[in-house]
């Protein structure tokens, strides 16, 4: 009877602590973005790229959407570093996710195969 | 009293009725009797464009440049990442959003795929301090334009004023010194990112929901305040005079 009640208490604990899930993971995108627009220079660089490869990991995790922009943030940064592989396939994601960004991605993704 | 002191006061009633009643309550309108072009079109992509700053302070297009893309994609709208978009402006010598904003805007669709472009304009980034009284306004003015049609889809005010003074209650010279003190290093310290975001959310809930977003297409009744638009009178941007071949 016990072990009854105490089943019963846990499932009514648990269903009560259901929150909805956020529509993205954003971390802290925003103050790292700022950072880079206030202070600059190579040290909030790659702070911002830190963050944008950690919204992907805790996305995955969370099994939430990448927040629009993300991916193709990060192919850009890979873009600027000449790593053009990664830079295409940071795209590509951009891509898969939001059918919307196919144009630019493409135009991207073109510019990067002709680069240098 | 005498005759004088009583038109006075008399005067003074009339004018005090006059202007309150000027003052009229707030209008509501749902979404979709404001912006029944936003239903229409169902733009699915925006481009934020970099801000066009209005206001006195060389800071502020930076800083509040960091602050629009969070708000527009947790509203439901794809949202190109504004660091790449505002490069490759960049590169095609669009350095000032001011220079496209009365232009036929379909080149946006031609080579993002943007539906629509957000313009935001910012008129006020300031603080105005009198040594014991000091007031933060941020005040953000945003569009959506149709990139097919070049129209206006939506467009609200988001407008933040907040108190900065220090009224210590203490009295005398020394309190007013105490409060002047503290006012300024409040000013100081003001950080205008946060009231810029909080100026962002208050015109953000006026936008219809974006595709993402749970709620699309379904919030037309949502009611918001009708806020009145000035005739907007396009900003000349004045071309550098030519140098003369022979100087």
């Amino acid at each position: 009877m016990k072990t009854v009640f105490i089943v019963v208490f846990i499932t009514i604990f648990l269903a009560g602590c259901q929150t909805t899930k956020p529509m993205y993971e954003y971390e802290n995108y925003s103050e790292s973005f700022y950072s880079m627009k206030k202070e600059g220079g190579t040290e909030s660089e790659a702070q911002w790229k830190t963050s944008l490869e950690s919204i992907i990991k805790k996305s995955k995790v969370k099994a939430v959407r990448v927040p629009p922009g993300v991916y193709a943030n990060l192919g850009y940064i890979h873009l600027k570093a000449n790593d053009k592989e990664n830079a295409i396939i940071f795209f590509e994601q951009e891509k898969q996710i939001y059918p919307e960004a196919t144009k630019f991605m493409d135009n991207l993704i073109q510019k990067a195969k002709t680069k240098g | 009293m005498s005759q004088i002191s009583k038109m006075k006061a008399l005067l003074t009633f009339l004018v005090v009725l006059a202007v309150s009643g000027c003052v009229a309550p707030p209008t509501y309108v749902t979404k979709g009797e404001e912006f029944p072009s936003m239903y229409v079109e169902k733009p699915r992509a925006l481009l934020v464009m970099p801000p066009i700053n209005l206001s006195t302070s060389a800071e502020a297009k930076d800083y509040y440049s960091t602050t629009v893309e969070m708000p527009i994609a947790l509203h439901g709208y794809y949202t190109f990442p504004y660091q790449l978009t505002a490069d490759v402006l960049k590169q095609q010598g669009v350095y000032d959003s001011e220079l496209v904003y009365d232009m036929p805007l379909n080149k946006f669709y031609d080579y993002f795929g943007a539906d629509a472009v957000l313009f935001t304009k910012i008129n006020h980034w300031d603080t105005s301090y009198t040594v014991v009284a000091s007031t933060l306004t941020v005040s953000i003015d945003a569009e959506i334009k149709s990139t097919k049609t070049s129209e206006v889809l939506w467009h609200y005010n988001g407008t933040v004023v907040v108190d900065l003074s220090v009224n210590s209650g203490a009295g005398g010279i020394a309190g007013l010194l105490v409060n002047a003190i503290a006012t300024a290093i409040n000013t100081a310290a003001a950080d205008y990112t946060t009231y810029a975001k909080v100026a962002n959310s208050r015109f953000v809930g006026s936008i219809p929901y974006g595709p993402y977003h749970p709620m699309y297409l379904k919030d037309k009744e949502i009611k918001l305040i009708q806020q009145k638009h000035e005739e907007k009178t396009s900003h000349k941007v004045s071309k550098p005079p030519t140098k003369n071949a022979a100087e």
